[in-house]
């Protein structure tokens, strides 16, 4: 077994309320540099710089998951995370057929979306509005990109807004989530279990969030331990299974 | 006033099974969180949202509300209409906003005490 420090929830500058700092070189640079060796890039409903994070984690020797915070029709944040580029590819038509009906974004109200690439060199600005809820159900969006191989978790489930288990009241066992995403402002709750009967009693994982470089350093991490950082090992880790472990509430100590 | 004059007063769509629904309505709650109604909402009070998901079932008969009042056209979930019909919890469905039927269900005095 190997040990990894994961962060499974990181936004770029595509995200309209991330910083432009977040470029996804940036991102991995400093995920190199402070010892996180597996990361998600998951911007709302778009992937557009996950090519330039996978390039970056190449260079840098962190393994990047391709991921996205889906933000489902009963308006709570779901990440979806894959092992591939093409699985991700896959998936964002299904996202983008979901959200054809919004206006564009405007960016006045809710921020710039770039895309970038492995350089930090401008490439485009998404002009669609990527905040918002698609049109696709809890239950649909989980069901449709577990089919595909992703690892499914509900976000930030201890918060007032955008959280499944707030617009819900509950999470019913007949959603097959793998875990659901606990925040720093809760970290308490990971020893408490507070919430664990209302989450169903799913595994709880700690991820930055970042949208600036400073949150994303300070944020929770979590522990793994893996035989290979993949999709299905991550899933064998949170269910305890086989020798993997994962164990969330870990901070990055030297800054 | 009970579950069937406000359905006729304000031209609600029966989606469950129920036939006859003389229940009182004791007041009313208006909201999307669910974790909110939970907290808030009360025994015999009618509910107002445009959540379709099943969840609103298991809620509106856990705190037993008299009725559900979908609003806006959601879509309704057949998974929610056989849990409310498990539980024989009336909901409804209306093209009217939450506003507006919250609006009518006051003007017709159904307020909280």
């Amino acid at each position: 077994m190997k040990t990894f420090i994961g962060d499974f929830h990181v936004h770029t500058l595509l995200s309209p309320c991330a910083e432009v700092e977040m470029t996804p070189h940036h991102i991995v640079m400093r995920a190199a540099q402070y010892g996180i060796s597996m990361l998600a890039i998951t911007d709302h409903n778009a992937s557009g710089n996950i090519l330039a994070a996978l390039e970056a984690g190449q260079k840098y020797g962190v393994k990047v998951l391709p991921g996205m915070e889906v933000e489902c029709a009963e308006e709570a944040h779901i990440i979806v995370i894959f092992d591939t580029w093409e699985q991700m590819t896959g998936w964002q038509k299904i996202i983008d057929q979901a959200r054809s009906t919004l206006p564009p974004n405007n960016e006045k109200k809710f921020g710039k979306q770039f895309v970038v690439d492995a350089d930090d060199n401008f490439i485009r600005e998404e002009k669609r509005m990527l905040f918002g809820a698609c049109q696709l159900k809890a239950a649909d969006v989980i069901n449709q990109s577990k089919s595909r191989g992703a690892l499914v978790f509900a976000a930030h489930v201890d918060r007032p807004s955008y959280s499944l288990l707030g617009q819900l009241g509950f999470i019913g066992e007949d959603l097959q989530l793998d875990a659901v995403e606990i925040s720093r402002q809760s970290i308490g709750e990971l020893k408490e279990k507070k919430l664990k009967s209302l989450v169903g009693n799913r595994p709880y994982m700690t991820n930055s969030d970042g949208h600036t470089i400073l949150d994303f350093i300070q944020g929770p991490k979590n522990i793994l331990e893996l035989k290979e950082p993949s999709i299905e090992e991550i899933k064998l880790a949170l269910a305890g299974k086989d020798g993997r472990k994962f164990t969330p509430g870990y901070y990055i100590k030297e800054m | 006033m009970n579950v069937n004059q406000i359905a006729k007063e304000l031209q609600l769509t029966r989606v469950t099974k129920h036939e006859e629904a003389e229940r009182e309505i004791t007041g009313g709650y208006t909201s999307d969180l669910l974790s909110n109604v939970m907290g808030q909402a009360k025994d015999g009070m009618v509910w107002v949202t445009m959540q379709g998901h099943h969840n609103i079932a298991a809620i509106g008969s856990l705190i037993g509300l008299a009725a559900i009042i979908v609003s806006g056209g959601t879509n309704i979930e057949e998974e929610t209409i056989t849990r409310a019909d498990e539980n024989e919890l009336p909901i409804f469905s209306t093209d009217m906003s939450s506003y507006e039927v919250t609006g009518k269900l006051y003007a017709l005095g159904i307020v909280n005490k």
